[in-house]
């Protein structure tokens, strides 16, 4: 009698049909890390697993299986869906792709699953999706290993000053700007605001967006995210009818 | 040996079908050789013939060997209705159980930005030009509510409203014969959130 493998909290990254009746699945757990499952049976007619195995329902999963791509045993809902709606599903699939692209599989991250749960709950929640994403990105790097410097200048040490504006030099961090220094400009309030996971306002907002897109740039392996391409495309059909 | 070796490939040819692993393959073979040489060659005949012609139909790209599909090409359609789907069975299950006149428009799959599919491999400017030149008045989604299926039925409802049609999609919750109790939370609220009026 084999002993029942433990439960473990899960979101669905990215699932794909396998074979006839069952699902691929990439997950995100929170002691397991991103893992390959196949759901055996999943698309079966009358089988209500595949209605749970999507993206942003929060699940309790057990495993089995030693290999690269384990097998499910247990599928339970731990509540309903987050409410992802418009472009903030679009964002959910965003951050989906960044974990797909920058996650090793079985590295486990508990404070990012649950930083993971709680940005998706923010985005179903706020309109201004932003702001999450990009406290989202930070986060990220932090985990793995990569985290922005963003509350100390790097040629002295000196605290960043909201008032001053200074160049993030890539790999390096926030520096007095200069002519021999190339990087974004960004102003000290919004490194403040990213280190402190605080509001960011409309400039901000472009700054952090601007400084992040660089920063992650090197590890996404220079292909491009089709999310990130999907929501430029949806914004521009949304301009288009709302101008 | 040679022999021997069409006998392989003729088996390892028909595991491509879906479903079919080693031994039905086997199976399978040893049936058309033995039992029925005509069908088999038949089958072979059309099997080449229907993977050289058929193609999309330009209108609606489900598979047809015209230009135009049967049902893009008959004047009695309603041109007013389209109704999408993602796959072009699903146009044959549809046209079976519904007494459905309109038109249709198969996309390929749907919206899965992880895979690089995108509004393009879908066939999306296709669509908003039917949209734009033709006098339709309803959509019908028939897309699968699945996440994926959920940001494709956005995508096209956000194009529509542009044109100022109507989007409808078709009824989701508890399928014919299924008992309430097994039923995940998710069909259950939404098939509680459409109830309709018993007549």
């Amino acid at each position: 009698m084999p002993t029942s493998a433990p439960l473990f909290l899960a979101f669905v990254l990215k699932r794909s049909e396998y074979s006839n009746t069952s699902l691929l699945l990439e997950l995100f757990g929170d002691t397991s890390g991103r893992i390959a499952a196949i759901a055996r049976g999943a698309r079966r007619p009358h089988q209500h697993t595949s209605a749970l195995l999507q993206p942003f329902q929060p699940l309790w999963l057990a495993c089995r299986g030693r290999g690269a791509i384990q097998t499910l045993t247990t599928i339970e809902e731990v509540s309903p869906p987050l409410a992802l709606h418009g472009p903030a599903l679009l964002a959910g699939f965003y951050l989906n792709e960044l974990l797909m692209r920058l996650l090793a599989r079985h590295d486990p991250h508990p404070a990012l699953f649950v930083f993971y749960q709680a940005t998706l709950a923010q985005l179903a929640a706020t309109p201004e999706l932003e702001t999450p994403l990009r406290h989202f990105e930070c986060h990220l790097l932090a985990e793995l290993g990569y985290g922005l410097t963003l509350e100390r200048v790097v040629d002295d040490g000196a605290p960043i000053q909201p008032t001053q504006v200074y160049t993030y030099v890539c790999d390096c961090g926030p520096c007095y700007p200069s002519e021999r220094r190339h990087g974004p400009l960004v102003s000290g309030a919004t490194l403040l605001a990213l280190a402190q996971s605080a509001p960011l306002d409309a400039t901000q907002r472009r700054e952090a967006r601007t400084l992040l897109r660089m920063v992650l740039e090197p590890y996404l392996g220079g292909r491009p995210l089709h999310s990130r391409e999907l929501y430029r495309h949806w914004f521009a059909a949304h301009h288009l009818h709302e101008s | 040996m040679g022999e021997r070796s069409l006998l392989n490939q003729l088996i390892d040819a028909l595991r491509c079908l879906p479903g079919v692993g080693p031994k039905s393959a086997r199976r399978i073979a040893f049936y058309l050789l033995e039992r029925d040489r005509d069908g088999g060659a038949q089958l072979a005949r059309v099997m080449a013939e229907a993977m050289v012609a058929i193609r999309r139909c330009t209108r609606c790209r489900t598979l047809t060997e015209h230009d135009l599909c049967a049902l893009c090409a008959n004047p009695q359609r309603d041109a007013a209705l389209l109704c999408i789907v993602e796959q072009p069975s699903e146009v044959v299950a549809l046209e079976q159980a519904t007494d459905y006149r309109g038109q249709y428009f198969v996309l390929g799959g749907r919206l899965s930005p992880l895979d690089g599919i995108g509004p393009d491999e879908l066939g999306l400017n296709m669509l908003e030009t039917r949209l734009r030149d033709e006098a339709i008045t309803e959509i019908i989604l028939a897309i699968s509510p699945t996440v994926e299926g959920r940001a494709t039925a956005q995508l096209i409802t956000e194009r529509a409203a542009r044109y100022g049609i109507r989007v409808t999609r078709i009824a989701q919750g508890v399928p014919l014969g299924g008992e309430l109790e097994y039923l995940d939370s998710g069909t259950l609220a939404l098939a509680f959130a459409g109830r309709r009026d018993v007549v």
